[in-house]
């Protein structure tokens, strides 16, 4: 039998199923039946120039959202588009813009895309339209990288300017009256890749939208506005409270598809008593080589930059033994030149590359084409997250493939022994919060600079006048004799606000080893105490520094290269003091809060572990101040009088390890990074004299993952009870409630009963019901 | 599980909004982020009154602190001042120069006080000083905000001081006055005052005193070329704190510096104008000037594409002395401007007075000397076809490259071009006295070899 032999992707999928081993690793196989197009006609008052460009494309009708979409605009109403990847979104707001520009050439649009690649992507294919069409188009990038003569051009004559939030932010609407050529003509704004708004990011660049639309008002133009996003639980409320609109959702996706084959695959545990489970790479690999053997292209998902180095070597290695096509598999990930990175989207297009390993830097929408097979390396952390990369492949005519393969983290082995939550339960909900008082306050600030504000406006659904006269108060801005409020500062406001991190400040870290000090990073200021304590090592792009100094009050952290067996970890002593409750309800065995709260870590010592075994040699103390972090949480009360007769480590033990199951979950039901949410356990708080669970947002103010904690109290209770009680292990892993020799032998009872404590009052009540595996 | 979590969810308590509970987290957050005490901001001691004193009111007590009077208009008041300064000036002679200026204009100073350093739409013009010249006097008329919500009249009274066939002279206006009062207007949703033309004093200043100053701020340019002194002048940095504080105040006191300040930035401008006119356009004023500014006015009109008016800089500047040494004078880099002056000459074809100009510079010593003598040998090389007279010169300053080397003084470029130029010029030297010997018609140069190399 030859190795190399052209297949079709079933083929290929059904032998890679029959390999020893892999089918005991299934834990779902789903078949997507293929789908035929819902097309419409072309509308008769689209310019013949635009038809004629279509034509020239092969396109003589349009999918039903496409045509829905500029029929919608057309009428008036603001849009949002939302549909897989792939779908021919960007027709949905290039043709209504180019009918305005052909309609009448002062028009004006400005397209925001989440990154420079996509910038230049979509500004080339909206290039190739007008030439298409024979229509005088002046479109251009405005980011960071465009050079001086040409912003000028773009400034006064750009019909579209394409960007993305943070020079808008910090370039574009401080300098508006520099663009009040755009403005004053503005008729349609493009937020392309909106669910990537999401979490602190999303919360900014609301207030980003709120502002540029109230510099529109300035200059008299109400512009339409077309959100373009992936498959989010919750789309209108992403894009209504991204824009503070009223908008159309349009989520009938027109386009076909072909079958589609998902498959999960959890790889077997190694050691099943203690939950020791291998990653995802290896069998991952196996999938990959399976398909690109049989001549199918194959993009493979790496979680980390590391991972794709990882696995691309080993795809190779394994081609070089079989001498397989291995020039024709390249890797991408952030890092990479951006020629480099065009020659491989085109290379995919055309099919010279055949196998592509990719971090999630190709997620967001960058044309490759359509592929045969998507093999993903571990869960990407979320629902949707896991739908764009899956979506990658997909042919309008024939079947592909797309699979999962889980990892050992507790997040991943949740999805993997839970598949139907992928595939039935609707995808996570993008979260956002505009509100955020650290936030709002910072772009209250930024828009008072751009334009006074007068008595009663407006910034977003609220008036502010309280907010301004708290800033009055700290001397920021002043209340003039009209009434009005002017910026009464020299300084800029706008460059105090980074739109994609949740604390303003950061600590930078500078490389002393080379010939001269360079900064290769920074961290949040939250996560400095852990990272960039002195005599820790840090590690940025695989390799080792040692921090020499941590200059607390210039925020720099000096380190060098250094190349030893070990690494660091700080341990944290947090205390948390509820500070608000905004809600708080009553259960049979405690209480549920919804609240504010004031975190204080301390980074008190640091332990130094080898690196392939964990093993400690030796600590040190950390000198730092305390950081403090006031936030949103949800927490959960427990009714002290429902455990008298628990022994007080027993009752630790068991909050902890259902918080962290809660934390799991969380993270699931939320769509969030686990990292968003962190975990407080408290056996008697100080402040209500009693045990609790808090999982508080790890961004200042929070981006509203706590309400929804709060609303989605029952399901996260449940699956919590759930995710332990179904966890294959003995008596604790890290999948569930943590590792056995952390948590103790009695663990998971003690959780599961303590669950059953608060929503039932009692935890026999539950035990004597058969429960469903 | 599954089944719970497709149970739709109950709906959330509305997160409670009330004008007290967010005061509270307000007022918590005060004490929290750092972002709203940064260090520029810790100055304003009193707490802003709830609503400003009625700008009427605060219009006069600015104008009797500083002496100015009200103009009342529909849109509001505006505070304004006038002084007159003695200040000859005839215009004329600055049509000659190679920068853009139409003394037959209305020319118009300006310069303006502003409420920070961006161009951003927060940063206002708070004064505007504009100087014209009336017979033999500098009359500036001084702008004043009294209150930032009567921007309106403000940008009306300015309007009215900017006749549309001004010419505007600033110092750093280009980039930054001008821009920042187009911004005011386009705010404003107005047209910007229309002028007919600006010139920019910096890049001049730069291009033509840098050399004897230790930069190129006003401050330096006035007292270095102008002879302005300044004992008590407000630091430029301070002044938007001035306007703040007047704002949150109501005091004025604290404003007369920045009405001096402002007013000597103008008058300035006035004499560096006049400086540059006495001085530098009039051939009876060149005898008076600087050698190294009018080589430097040389080389700016021979960027400009005027070479005759260069190489007229040019011999007015070494017909001059040397300037005395002492430590403001600035030296005169005499054979750069003979090596400028050679080259103008041999791009106009005037070779026999090139190569003099060269050997003038290549007297002076050191590196304009290598730079001379490489000159020559391309001169003799290429246009003459002297190869030994190249060879000599190519030699000449080798030998000047090596005892600057001796001292610790490299020139790396002229090393690397005397290595290749010296190889060629020997090989063809040896070439034809070979053809010589033979008897032979000399050849260009060994085959393969490019001939041609500058």
């Amino acid at each position: 039998m030859r190795l190399y032999e052209p297949r079709t992707t079933i083929d290929a999928l059904d032998r890679f199923l029959a390999e020893p081993g892999v089918a005991a690793a299934v834990t779902a196989h789903r078949v997507i039946p293929a789908r035929p197009a819902d097309r419409r006609p072309i509308p008769d008052w689209l310019d013949p120039r635009l038809r004629s460009a279509l034509a020239k494309r092969g396109i003589d009708a349009l999918y039903t959202h496409q045509s829905d979409a500029i029929e919608a605009l057309r009428d008036g109403h603001d849009v949002a588009v939302v549909t897989p990847t792939a779908s021919g979104k960007s027709l949905c707001y290039n043709l209504p813009v180019l009918q305005a520009v052909a309609e009448d050439p002062a028009a004006r649009a400005l397209y925001l895309f989440p990154t420079k690649a996509l910038s230049q992507d979509q500004t080339a294919e909206l290039r190739e339209l007008s030439a298409l069409a024979d229509l005088e188009l002046v479109a251009g990038v405005y980011d960071g990288d465009t050079p001086a003569p040409i912003r000028t051009t773009i400034r006064a004559a750009g019909q579209v300017v394409v960007t993305n939030p943070d020079m808008l932010h910090s370039a574009i609407l401080p300098h508006h009256t520099k663009w009040f050529q755009l403005f004053e003509q503005l008729r349609f704004i493009v937020v392309d890749e909106a669910h990537s708004y999401r979490g602190v990011f999303g919360s900014h660049v609301a207030n980003v939208l709120r502002r540029l639309q109230r510099i529109c008002e300035h200059y008299g133009t109400d512009p339409r506005i077309i959100c373009c996003s992936a498959t989010v639980g919750n789309p209108r409320e992403l894009a209504e409270t991204l824009t503070g609109r009223t908008i159309h959702v349009i989520d009938r996706n027109g386009a076909p598809s072909g079958e589609k084959h998902i498959v999960v695959l959890d790889p077997p545990p190694i050691d099943q008593r203690l939950g020791i489970r291998p990653g995802p790479v290896g069998l991952s690999r196996r999938a990959a080589l399976s398909f690109i053997r049989a001549g199918r292209q194959t993009i493979v998902f790496g979680k980390s930059r590391v991972a794709v180095e990882l696995l691309l070597s080993s795809l190779r290695e394994a081609l070089r033994e079989g001498r397989g096509p291995l020039e024709r598999i390249r890797g991408y990930r952030g890092g990479y030149l951006p020629s480099e990175r065009r020659a491989i989207e085109s290379g995919l297009r055309t099919g010279d590359i055949l196998a592509v390993v990719s971090t999630n830097a190709l997620e967001l929408g960058i044309d490759i084409g359509r592929l045969d097979a998507a093999i993903l390396a571990g869960y990407p952390g979320t629902i949707a997250g896991t739908w764009q990369q899956m979506g990658r492949s997909g042919r309008r005519q024939e079947v592909s493939v797309a699979i999962l393969v889980a990892g050992a983290g507790a997040v991943d082995q949740y999805v993997a022994t839970h598949p139907e939550y992928l595939f039935d339960s609707s995808p996570e909900e993008a979260r956002l919060d505009p509100e955020n008082l650290h936030v709002l306050l910072a772009h209250v600030r930024a828009a008072t600079f751009e334009l006074p504000f007068a008595p009663g406006d407006r910034f977003g659904a609220e008036a502010v006048d309280e907010l301004l006269a708290f800033l009055g108060e700290e001397a920021h801005v002043r209340q003039a004799d009209d009434g009005r409020w002017y910026w009464a500062s020299e300084n800029f406001p706008a460059s105090e606000i980074n739109l994609r991190v949740g604390a303003p400040e950061n600590v930078v870290i500078i490389d002393t080893g080379g010939p001269r000090p360079r900064v290769i990073g920074e961290v949040d200021l939250f996560s400095a105490p852990t990272l960039v304590h002195e005599n820790a090592i840090y590690l940025h792009e695989s390799r080792q520094y040692h921090v020499d100094r941590l200059d607390w009050d210039e925020r720099k952290a000096y380190v060098r290269p250094i190349d030893v067996d070990h690494y660091t970890q700080a341990e944290l002593a947090v205390t948390l003091k509820p500070l608000e409750i905004f809600a708080e309800e009553v259960l049979p065995g405690g209480a549920r809060t919804h609240g504010e709260v004031m975190v204080s870590t301390l980074a008190t010592i640091y332990k130094k572990l080898k690196l392939d075994t964990h093993e400690n040699l030796g600590w040190g103390r950390i000198h730092l101040p305390e950081t403090e972090l006031q936030t949103t949480a949800w927490w959960l009360a427990v009714d002290p009088d429902h455990v008298i007769g628990w022994r007080r480590e027993a009752l630790d033990m068991a909050l902890v390890g259902a918080g962290r199951a809660l934390q799991t979950v969380a993270s699931v039901l939320l769509m969030s990074d686990p990292r968003d949410l962190g975990l407080v356990t408290q056996v008697r708080s100080p402040h209500s004299e009693r045990p609790v669970v808090y999982l508080y947002e790890s961004v200042p103010g929070g981006v509203g993952l706590s309400p929804r904690l709060f609303e989605r109290h029952a399901q996260l209770l449940a699956g919590a009870g759930d995710l332990i009680a179904s966890c294959p292990c003995d008596s604790g892993c890290p999948a569930c409630v943590g590792p056995r020799g952390e948590t103790g032998g009695a663990a998971k009872t003690l959780a599961i009963d303590l669950l059953n404590v608060v929503r039932h009052g009692s935890h026999e009540a539950e035990r004597r019901q058969p429960r469903v595996a | 599980m599954t089944a719970e979590l497709a149970r739709p969810a109950p709906t959330l308590p509305p997160m409670p909004n009330e004008t007290e509970l967010r005061l509270r987290r307000l007022e918590r957050l005060r004490g929290l982020d750092s972002r709203l005490r940064t260090a520029a901001e810790l100055i304003p001691p009193v707490r802003a009154p709830a609503r400003a004193a009625p700008v009427e009111g605060r219009a006069e007590r600015l104008a009797a602190a500083i002496g100015g009077r009200v103009l009342r208009t529909d849109e509001g008041p505006v505070v304004a001042v006038e002084q007159r300064t003695w200040l000859p000036f005839d215009p004329a002679p600055l049509a000659s120069l190679p920068y853009p200026i139409e003394p037959g204009r209305p020319l118009l100073l300006l310069d303006t006080e502003t409420t920070g350093l961006g161009t951003g739409a927060g940063t206002m013009a708070f004064l505007v000083a504009v100087g014209v010249w009336i017979d033999h006097e500098l009359l500036v008329t001084q702008l004043w905000l009294p209150e930032q919500a009567a921007e309106a009249a403000f940008l009306s009274a300015l309007a009215g001081l900017i006749p549309p066939d001004a010419w505007l002279v600033t110092y750093n206006g280009r980039t930054f006055d001008w821009p920042l009062l187009t911004t005011r207007y386009r705010l404003a949703r107005r047209s910007p005052p229309a002028i007919a033309g600006h010139l920019d004093l910096l890049p001049v200043a730069r291009q033509l005193f840098r050399h004897r100053l230790p930069d190129a701020r006003l401050a330096s340019v006035e007292s270095g070329i102008a002879g302005v002194r300044r004992p008590e002048d407000l630091p430029g940095a301070l002044i938007p704190g001035r306007y703040f504080e007047w704002l949150r105040s109501g005091y004025a006191t604290c404003l007369r510096d920045v009405l001096d300040h402002n007013h000597q930035d103008v008058v300035s401008l006035g004499q560096l104008l006049v400086v540059i006119a006495e001085r530098l356009a009039t051939p009876a004023g060149r005898t008076r000037a600087h050698p190294e500014d009018l080589a430097s006015l040389g080389r700016a009109y021979r960027r400009r594409g005027r070479p005759e008016e260069a190489l007229g800089c040019l011999d007015a500047a070494l017909a001059l002395p040397d300037p005395e040494r002492s430590a403001n004078a600035g030296s005169f880099d005499r054979g750069r401007a003979w090596l400028d002056q050679a080259s103008l000459f041999a791009a106009t074809g005037r070779s026999q007075e090139a190569i003099e100009a060269w050997q003038q510079a290549a007297g002076c010593g050191g590196r304009n000397a290598v730079r001379a003598w490489i000159a020559l040998a391309k001169h003799h090389e290429h246009r003459a076809r002297d190869v030994p007279q190249a060879l000599q010169a190519a030699e000449q300053a080798a030998t000047l490259v090596a005892r600057g080397r001796a001292f610790g003084r490299f020139d790396p470029w002229a090393e690397r071009d005397l290595c290749r130029r010296l190889r060629r010029l020997r090989r063809r030297g040896l070439a034809a006295t070979a053809a010589q010997r033979m008897r032979r018609p000399p050849v260009a140069g060994p085959s393969g070899h490019p001939t041609v190399q500058h």
